[in-house]
């Protein structure tokens, strides 16, 4: 039989409710106390008005809408540079011709955070979701390459031999060794980089956009309205939370083979 | 020995072949228009005539980056100074580490950018505000991985520690801090490229000076020969300040890992 | 053993024609195996006997077509070995199993790699798992073995695809005593019911006397060939009986002269 309440467990419990309680405690005091109060807002209000603007909308959107739009545009962006940061991995991994024409260039590219290429992408594409999709590719995409990479040439090389004293030819060796060998890299650098994507869909909506996550805390901003600002914090930090969970979720499933005990 | 040469080569064609086909779109055959991709040479000129011309947003090119080191190291320093001792305290004090976990498994689900707008709400659009900001994205991974890495010594190594009669506090020093370095400075390491990636964002939204502010003018002009500049620099030195961190990282962590 | 003597060129299955290796690296030569000469029989059970380091998994690996021999050449069946290939089967040291493939997929990996078909190769694979004891561990994945099943899938991957020789390199080194004892006592029974030419590496006397029909005493690094000895003990041996124990003192005193 397994306790599910085990000492340890309440007693982590009790003193986490404490510790929490006593931020919300001093946010509480500084505000009525402090002159803080004029530009922060009682906690009680900020769950308030989460609470309604998941009914009202904030602009034109409700808050969920603005979640699922900053999702949609990360879906999007986070699919083109996951499949081909994979792709270019793989090559780079594998060939060294490859590696040696692209790395200089990749080497170059590489260091440039996602957000450095809002001012161009804004150029290039104008202010449309395109512009999205293009800042959360150029965010992601290096991570997804340099883990792929890393993963193709890891490759135990028993292993390789072991397929081919079993009859394994060229096609078999990449498909059947190279590829399910390289998957907890390739996902250690999905994980990643969908956290980036998360938060390059903010720095994008911020600059430039009518609607998203990070639209609410910059009209938050504009408009000197803190209580927004942190209503859009904190969802923002909900999604993040959940988008990593999925991703631990799906990682479990995929990398079955690599976790030991029932 | 010359098949290593024979890549080499292969890399610097490449690059070469890229500068050139670069080239040749942009000023020769103006398949892109300037104020969209300058060519290399428009963007090696303009580095040039940066460092000393302060059109169009008011400072020079050294300024600008002085401004952004400026602030990306106070407020890493800082981050680091304080958070990597918390999560050292966290990881060794239980009750204090039951206590202050959730409120960081809280704050570390909110990326760094998200913070923006609220720094600059209460501290202005100066340097405060980026400090500020900086600060919050370099101490939540600092404080995270010296407490993971705190978490990871081994049993073993704490009861030869205990035989041999130490005591708590030699424990720590001599066993489990040793034993997280690693830890620690992966923490750094993520810490430094978060910390530059946010701070250019919040040049991007607010700022007088910077790298970040620079590009955004720039791109209101349409000047994006200074936009691929200032890309290109922030890249770099990004990248140098990483390769410091990797090279004081070797000098402290010993026995490998 | 009875046929010692009969030796025609026709059942010769591996031949090893002067063999020398040299691992070089930027200003150093090191020269591993020195003019190794040996013929197995079809269906033999040869042991490869030598101190830790000399080098007997180098003479191994490139039998196996795994290394290339820097002079001489290896025939197998009559056929040059420049490359690995299915004729060979080759258990390893450590698991060389595929963690993300299940014990099935693991053994099934041969002929599939062949183009049986799913059904052929879906029995085959079951014939060979049954037979090394794992009926029922069909769907584990290795992590979630012990070292001891690890190998018995090891040895049912190099099986299942019929190979005429099957190379081991020290497949129980890094398993318990009480479990290598089991493993070998298993790995007797399955040669004697599935007949097949093998190449043994080891550097435990017992594990050699106990499983050979021949044992090749090596030296140290240059590796050749010291002595051989035909084991005529009746099978199955025992660890115990007077002429095992003669025959461990005479080849343990002749290794140490090696050394």
């Amino acid at each position: 039989m397994k306790r599910v309440f085990t000492k340890e467990k309440v007693q982590m419990a009790l003193w986490g409710i404490i510790g929490l309680m006593s931020i919300l405690l001093i946010w509480q005091i500084s505000v009525m106390v402090t002159s803080l109060g004029r530009i922060m807002p009682e906690p009680i209000e900020v769950v308030k008005s989460f609470l309604i603007s998941s009914i009202k909308p904030v602009g034109r959107y409700t808050l969920l809408q603005h979640m699922l739009f900053s999702l949609l545009r990360v879906f999007v962006g986070f699919s083109l540079s996951g499949v081909s940061g994979i792709i270019l991995g793989i090559a780079m991994g594998r060939s060294k011709t490859i590696n040696s024409i692209a790395s200089p260039i990749f080497n170059m590219v590489r260091p440039i955070p996602g957000v450095a290429w809002i001012p161009l992408a804004i150029l290039w594409f104008g202010i449309g979701e395109t512009t999205k999709y293009f800042i959360i590719f150029m965010g992601g995409f290096a991570q997804v390459v340099v883990n792929t990479m890393s993963g193709a040439r890891k490759v135990d090389k028993t292993l390789v031999g072991a397929a081919r004293m079993l009859g394994a030819n060229k096609r078999q060796e990449f498909f059947r060794i190279v590829i399910p060998s390289s998957v907890p890299y390739i996902f250690a650098g999905l994980q990643i980089s969908l956290s980036t994507s998360w938060m390059a869909v903010l720095a994008a909506e911020m600059v430039s956009s009518y609607k998203g996550s990070g639209w609410i805390i910059i009209t938050g901003m504009n408009n000197g309205n803190t209580v927004q600002i942190l209503v859009g914090m904190i969802s923002i930090g909900v999604v993040g939370l959940g988008l990593a969970n999925l991703m631990r979720i799906i990682e479990r499933r995929l990398c079955s083979w690599r976790i030991q005990g029932q | 020995m010359s098949k290593t040469i024979k890549f080499k080569l292969i890399s610097v064609f490449s690059f070469i072949s890229f500068l050139i086909i670069w080239q040749i779109c942009t000023d020769v055959l103006h398949l892109l228009p300037p104020y969209s991709l300058p060519s290399p040479i428009k963007t090696f000129s303009t580095f040039f005539v940066k460092i000393s011309s302060t059109s169009p947003d008011g400072s020079v090119l050294p300024i600008h980056i002085l401004a952004s080191l400026q602030v990306a190291l106070l407020g890493f320093l800082s981050g680091a100074v304080l958070g990597t001792p918390l999560g050292i305290t966290m990881a060794w004090n239980k009750k204090f580490d039951m206590m202050v976990k959730p409120v960081f498994d809280l704050l570390r689900t909110i990326p760094p950018i998200g913070w923006i707008p609220i720094m600059i709400l209460l501290l202005g659009i100066g340097t405060q505000a980026k400090v500020a900001l900086i600060f919050v994205s370099s101490f939540v991974p600092c404080v995270i991985n010296s407490y993971t890495g705190i978490k990871q010594t081994s049993h073993i190594h704490f009861w030869v520690g205990q035989t041999f009669g130490a005591t708590n506090s030699q424990l720590l020093r001599k066993i489990a801090i040793p034993t997280a370095l690693p830890f620690i400075f992966t923490g750094l390491r993520v810490s430094l490229s978060v910390a530059w990636m946010s701070l250019v964002a919040a040049e991007l939204l607010a700022a007088t000076r910077g790298l970040g502010y620079m590009i955004q003018i720039a791109r209101t002009i349409g000047r994006a020969d200074i936009i691929v500049l200032g890309m290109l620099l922030i890249g770099s030195i990004g990248g140098v300040l990483s390769i410091l961190l990797e090279y004081v990282e070797n000098k402290f962590v010993k026995g490998g890992v | 053993m009875e046929n010692t003597g009969t030796v025609t060129a026709k059942n010769i299955m591996i031949k090893c024609n002067s063999i020398f290796k040299t691992f070089e690296s930027k200003d150093d030569e090191n020269e591993v195996i020195r003019n190794f000469n040996l013929e197995i029989k079809e269906n033999e059970f040869v042991v490869l006997f030598g101190p830790g380091q000399c080098g007997k998994t180098t003479v191994l690996n490139i039998i196996a077509g795994l290394e290339q021999s820097t002079k001489g050449e290896v025939f197998v069946n009559g056929r040059k070995i420049t490359e690995p290939g299915p004729d060979r089967g080759m258990v390893y040291q450590t698991t060389a199993l595929f963690p993300w493939l299940t014990v099935m997929g693991n053994v099934e990996f041969g002929p599939k790699s062949l183009g049986v078909k799913k059904k052929e190769r879906r029995e085959r694979a079951q014939y060979y798992i049954d037979l090394v004891g794992l009926k029922g561990f069909e769907k584990h994945y290795p992590i979630k073995l012990s070292g001891g099943m690890q190998q018995r899938v090891g040895i049912a991957r190099a099986y299942c695809n019929n190979p005429p020789v099957i190379l081991l390199d020290e497949p129980f080194g890094a398993l318990d005593a009480q479990t290598r004892y089991l493993m070998e006592e298993e790995l007797g029974r399955i040669c004697t019911k599935e007949k097949r030419t093998i190449v043994f590496v080891t550097n435990n006397i017992e594990e050699a006397i106990y499983l050979a029909d021949r044992i090749v005493l090596l030296t140290n690094c240059p590796t050749t060939i010291r002595k051989e000895y035909i084991i005529g003990l009746p099978r199955p041996r025992d660890y115990t009986s007077n002429d095992f124990l003669t025959l461990r003192k005479e080849i343990t005193s002749e290794m140490d002269e090696t050394i």
